[in-house]
C-alpha cells in the first residue's frame, strides 16, 4: 500500500453516508490501520450533498483532494457525477443504482450518467443497493452497508486494506441482536456480488 | 454500561474530534459541564451527557451560550474543575463574561471548547476565535489533529490550573468532525474532585473599577508569563531545527504542512515549527527558529493570528529572517493538502509535482443540478411557511417581511416559502423585526424557533411590546433542536441527561409579556390557515399578536413512529385524476415528489413521504390519496 489511500463517500444527507464511513473507519482500525474519517454535520446534512472523507495510512491529513480519490463510494448516481472528478485516473467508482433528483430541478437521465462516467479513465461499477437492501432488511434503510459490501467485493487493494471480517466486527459498533444478524448477511451477499462483478471486468 | 467513551485504559477507541476532547476531559477531572448545542461543537457535551450518571458528573444543555459559560465558571471559582463548549460565533453570545472571567480567573482547571466553523459548513460566518484570546488575554490551546485534540485538553487543565486562568481550547470543524483511532491514557473512574468552596474575596470577584485596575495587572503577568515560560512541548515543538528555511505551522495546518513535505520527500529539508499555543505566541521557540532561518513560511487556517505575533517578535528582536504567510497561503475557508501544496512547494523551491491526476468533470445534459440542504419530507415547517404564506395574503397584509433567525428553518429562505428574508444570529428576528417596523410600512412578521425562542428571542419579543411596535411573531415549535441533531431544551420537559424537569411552554411566556397567543398545529392546514388568517387580521388592527405553530420534527416522528410500532399514512398520485398542473411540487418543494425526465405527471416515493399530507391538501384535483392503511393513532406521533 502506498502512503494514503483515500476513499469518498458521497450521496444526499440522510442516505447513511456517516455511518458508512464510521464502519470503514473501525474496520481500518480493527485492521491495524491508521484512519481519518472526515464527516460533515448540521445544516449541510439536511437532504443535502455530502461528501465523507476517508484516508487510511499513517497520520493522514482529513480532506481527499480532487484527483485523490482511489475509490469513491456513492449512494446516488446524481452525487456520484457530481464527485466524479476527486477520483484519480484509474480510480475505483462504485455507484448505487438510484436517482434521488432534488425537487424542483433538471436533471440528467440515468443511461445520460452512466454513458458519461463509461467515458471516463476509470473503473465503474452500478449496483443496486436500495433493492438488495429491500429485499434482505425489508426497506432501503441498510443501502449503505450493501454499498460497503459491494465496494470491498470490486476493489482488490480495498480489500486487502480491510479484511471483510473486520467489517463485520465494525457492524457490532452500531448494530445489535437481529438487526446485525440481517446486516451482516446482507454486507456478505453485496460482498460477494462485488467479487463476482470484479471478475467479469 | 459499556460506553465507548468510558473504556479503560490502553484501550483503542475510533473517536470523533469531539468525542475526543469529551474523554481528555473526563480524564482531566471535570465534574461540571454546560453548552448550548451549535454544530461543530454539539457532540462534546452530547456524549458527556450520555456517560454524565455513569461518571457522577453534572452535565447540562443551557439556555444559552451566556448561561453555559456563566454556570460551568461558577463551578471553577469554586474549585470543580469544569467545561463549557460553544460554536465560534456561540463565543459572541458569551463574550461578556469570557473577558471578565480572565480578570478575575478560576480556582481549579476551566476549558471553554470553541469549535470554529471555517468554510461554514453550517454557520453564518467563518471569524477566527483565536482573536478572543488576544482581546481577553486567555491562552489559546489549538490542536492539529483529534489525537491531538484528545492530549492538549488535558494538558489545557494543567495550564488552567497551573496559572488559574481560563484556557481556550479552538477546534474546527476538521478536528472536531474527523474520527480517528485513539490509544487511550489513562482512566476514568476515580475520585473526581465535584464539591468546591466559594471563598468569598471581595477584591477578586467583584469587578467594580477599583478591583478590576489591579486584576488587570495580575492578568498581564499571568500573560507574560505564559509567554515566556510555555514555549516547550506539548504547545510548541521544534521539527529539524537549526536550517535555513523555516515552516511554522499552527493547529490543523500542520496535518497538512507534514503531508505535504511527506510527499515532497522534504520532511528533513526544513525547519518546521508545530505550533499548539498560538496565543498568546511563546517567544522562546521563535527566538531558535529566527536564529538560523531566512526564510519563514506561516501556514495557519483563517487570519493571521499566528503571523502578526512571530512578525512582531521578530521586530522587535531585530532578526532580518523574511517573513511571509497570507500573502501565499488562502485566508479564506478551510485549508487542504490540495490548496497548500503549491504555496508550500514554492517555499522550498521543489518542482510542483502533480501528485492527483483527477479523471475530469463529469459533464452531463442537462448538467448535474445543485443540491442545496432542503426541508425533509414531512417537515413541519414546510406546513407552517405555506399556512403563514397563505394567511397572509387571506387577511390582506401587503407585502409582508417574515425576519428568520438560526435554525433549519432558516432554509424558508428558498422558493417557493421565500418566509424568511433575513438571518444573521440567533434571536436576530424579532429584534430586527422591531427595527424594521419602527421605520417602514410593511407588515413585519417575526418566525424563529423554539430553542431559539429561549436562547435570545425572549429580551427582543419584551422590547417589541415595551417600545410598541407592530411585529407579529412566530415561533416555529417542533419539540427540539433539530438542526444540531435534537437536544432538548426548555420547552421539552426533559434534561440532557434525560429527566424529567419543569415544561416551559413558549406561550406562556408571550402571554406574560403582552401578546395575544394562538397555538395551531400544522399538520391540519385548513383549520390553521383560518386560525392564523385571523391573528393576522387582529394585527393588522393594531393587536400585539403570537402564533406558537407545534408539531414534532419529522426525523423524530418518524423514529418515533418506528419505536411505537405506529403506520403512518403513505401518500400516492391517482394518474387518473392528476391533470399535471404541478401545484403539488411547486407549492411544497417536497423530496418525496419527484417528476421523472419526460414524464408529465410527478409520483411520490413511498419511501420518503412521511405521510404529513401537504401536497394532497394542496392538489385541487384530490389526485393525491393515502395509499396505505394507517394506525389509528398515527397523529400523535407529531403531536402530543
Amino acid at each position: 500500500m502506498k502512503n494514503v489511500y483515500s476513499v469518498a463517500v458521497v450521496g444526499v444527507g440522510g442516505q447513511g453516508l456517516l455511518t458508512l464511513g464510521s464502519i470503514l473507519g473501525y474496520a481500518c482500525m480493527l485492521s491495524g490501520l491508521d484512519v481519518s474519517v472526515g464527516e460533515v454535520h448540521g445544516m449541510s446534512q439536511r437532504g443535502g450533498s455530502v461528501i465523507v472523507h476517508v484516508r487510511i495510512g499513517r497520520n493522514p491529513s482529513p480532506i481527499i483532494p480532487v484527483g485523490g480519490a482511489d475509490h469513491i463510494i456513492a449512494m446516488e448516481l446524481l452525487e456520484a457525477a457530481r464527485y466524479a472528478h476527486y477520483a484519480r485516473k484509474g480510480g475505483v467508482l462504485t455507484a448505487n443504482d438510484f436517482i434521488w433528483p432534488p425537487p424542483l430541478s433538471n436533471y440528467p437521465s440515468r443511461e445520460e450518467i452512466i454513458g458519461k462516467m463509461k467515458g471516463k479513465e476509470l473503473l465503474f461499477y452500478l449496483f443496486n443497493a436500495n433493492d438488495l437492501s429491500n429485499r434482505i432488511v425489508g426497506s432501503t434503510v441498510s443501502a449503505n452497508i450493501a454499498m460497503l459490501g459491494f465496494a470491498l467485493g470490486v476493489d482488490q487493494e480495498l480489500r486487502s486494506i480491510v479484511n471483510i471480517k473486520h467489517v463485520e466486527e465494525a457492524l457490532l459498533e452500531h448494530f445489535k441482536g437481529k438487526v446485525y444478524e440481517v446486516n451482516k448477511e446482507l454486507l456478505h451477499i453485496a460482498y460477494n456480488e462485488g467479487l463476482k462483478h470484479a471478475e467479469k471486468k | 454500561m459499556d460506553h465507548y467513551l468510558l473504556k479503560p485504559k490502553g484501550s483503542k477507541v475510533l473517536l470523533l474530534g469531539n468525542e475526543a476532547i469529551a474523554r481528555g476531559a473526563l480524564e482531566a477531572g471535570i465534574c461540571f459541564a454546560a453548552a448550548y448545542p451549535g454544530t461543530p461543537s454539539t457532540e462534546i457535551l452530547e456524549v458527556l451527557a450520555e456517560v454524565a450518571d455513569e461518571c457522577g458528573i453534572n452535565v447540562e444543555w443551557s439556555v444559552n451560550e451566556k448561561t453555559a459559560f456563566e454556570a460551568a465558571y461558577g463551578a471553577a471559582i469554586s474549585g470543580v474543575r469544569s467545561l463549557t463548549a460553544m460554536k465560534h460565533v456561540g463565543l459572541n453570545v458569551a463574550s461578556d463574561i469570557l473577558m471578565s472571567s480572565a480578570y478575575s480567573g478560576v480556582e481549579d482547571g476551566f476549558v471553554v471548547v470553541s469549535a470554529d466553523d471555517p468554510s461554514m459548513h453550517s454557520s453564518q460566518n467563518e471569524q477566527d476565535n483565536r482573536w478572543y484570546g488576544l482581546i481577553s488575554h486567555i491562552p489559546v490551546v489549538e490542536p492539529s489533529s483529534p489525537r491531538d485534540a484528545y492530549k492538549l485538553t488535558k494538558e489545557a487543565y494543567k495550564l488552567s490550573s497551573k496559572y488559574k486562568v481560563p484556557v481556550i481550547l479552538r477546534s474546527t470543524t476538521r478536528i472536531s468532525h474527523t474520527r480517528m483511532p485513539i490509544e487511550l491514557e489513562d482512566e476514568v473512574f476515580f475520585e473526581r474532585k465535584c464539591k468546591g468552596v466559594f471563598r468569598k474575596d471581595y477584591e477578586r470577584w467583584v469587578l467594580v473599577p477599583g478591583n478590576a485596575r489591579k486584576r488587570k495587572l495580575e492578568l498581564m503577568k499571568t500573560w507574560k508569563t505564559v509567554i515566556e515560560n510555555e514555549g516547550r512541548e506539548p504547545f510548541v515543538s521544534i521539527l529539524n531545527p537549526g536550517l535555513k528555511k523555516a515552516i511554522v505551522a499552527s493547529g490543523i495546518a500542520y496535518s497538512y504542512v507534514k503531508e505535504a513535505l511527506d510527499l515532497m520527500n522534504a520532511l528533513d529539508k526544513v525547519t518546521v515549527l508545530k505550533v499548539n499555543l498560538p496565543v498568546p505566541l511563546p517567544v522562546e521557540p521563535v527566538k531558535k527558529v529566527l536564529e538560523y532561518a531566512d526564510e519563514v513560511l506561516v501556514v495557519e487556517e483563517l487570519d493571521p493570528v499566528v503571523e502578526l505575533q512571530l512578525k512582531s517578535i521578530a521586530q522587535t528582536l531585530g532578526y532580518k529572517s523574511r517573513v511571509i504567510g497570507k500573502s501565499v497561503v488562502p485566508e479564506n475557508y478551510e485549508l487542504s493538502i490540495e490548496t497548500l501544496y503549491k504555496p508550500i512547494a514554492d517555499f522550498l523551491g521543489s518542482p510542483a509535482m502533480d501528485h492527483w491526476i483527477s479523471i475530469g468533470t463529469v459533464k452531463t445534459d442537462p448538467p448535474i443540478p445543485p443540491r442545496p440542504p432542503i426541508l425533509c419530507a414531512g417537515c413541519p415547517h414546510r406546513n407552517t411557511f405555506y399556512i403563514l404564506r397563505i394567511a397572509a395574503n387571506k387577511a390582506g397584509l401587503k407585502n409582508p417581511v417574515f425576519t428568520g433567525d438560526i435554525g433549519c428553518y432558516t432554509l424558508g429562505y428558498q422558493k417557493p416559502f421565500e418566509t424568511q428574508s433575513t438571518s444573521f444570529e440567533m434571536g436576530g428576528s424579532i429584534g430586527v423585526a422591531h427595527g424594521l417596523s419602527k421605520s417602514t410600512d410593511n407588515p413585519v412578521i417575526a418566525v424563529i424557533g423554539d430553542s431559539t425562542f429561549f436562547h435570545a428571542g425572549i429580551p427582543p419579543a419584551l422590547n417589541v411590546v415595551y417600545n410598541d411596535s407592530n411585529v407579529a411573531i412566530v415561533v416555529l415549535d417542533n419539540l427540539t433542536t433539530a438542526m444540531t441533531g435534537h437536544q432538548p431544551h426548555p420547552g421539552t420537559g426533559v434534561s440532557a441527561t434525560g429527566k424529567r424537569t419543569r415544561r416551559i411552554l413558549p406561550e406562556k411566556i408571550l402571554e406574560a409579556i403582552g401578546y395575544d397567543v394562538t397555538v395551531i398545529n400544522p399538520l391540519r392546514v385548513k383549520e390553521s390557515v383560518s386560525i392564523v388568517t385571523k391573528a393576522f387580521e387582529n394585527y393588522r388592527s393594531g393587536a400585539k399578536i403570537a402564533v406558537v405553530s407545534r408539531m414534532r420534527c419529522a426525523l423524530e416522528a418518524l423514529r418515533l413512529s418506528r419505536k411505537k410500532n405506529i403506520i403512518l399514512p403513505v401518500y400516492h398520485v391517482i394518474e387518473e385524476k392528476c391533470t399535471g398542473c404541478m401545484a403539488c411540487i411547486k407549492l411544497t418543494a417536497c423530496p418525496a415528489l419527484i417528476l421523472e425526465p419526460g414524464e408529465k405527471k410527478p409520483r411520490i416515493n413511498p419511501e420518503i413521504c412521511a405521510g404529513c399530507g401537504l401536497c394532497a391538501t394542496i392538489c385541487p384535483y384530490n389526485a393525491i390519496e393515502v395509499k396505505n392503511k394507517p394506525s389509528m393513532n398515527w397523529e400523535t406521533t407529531w403531536w402530543d
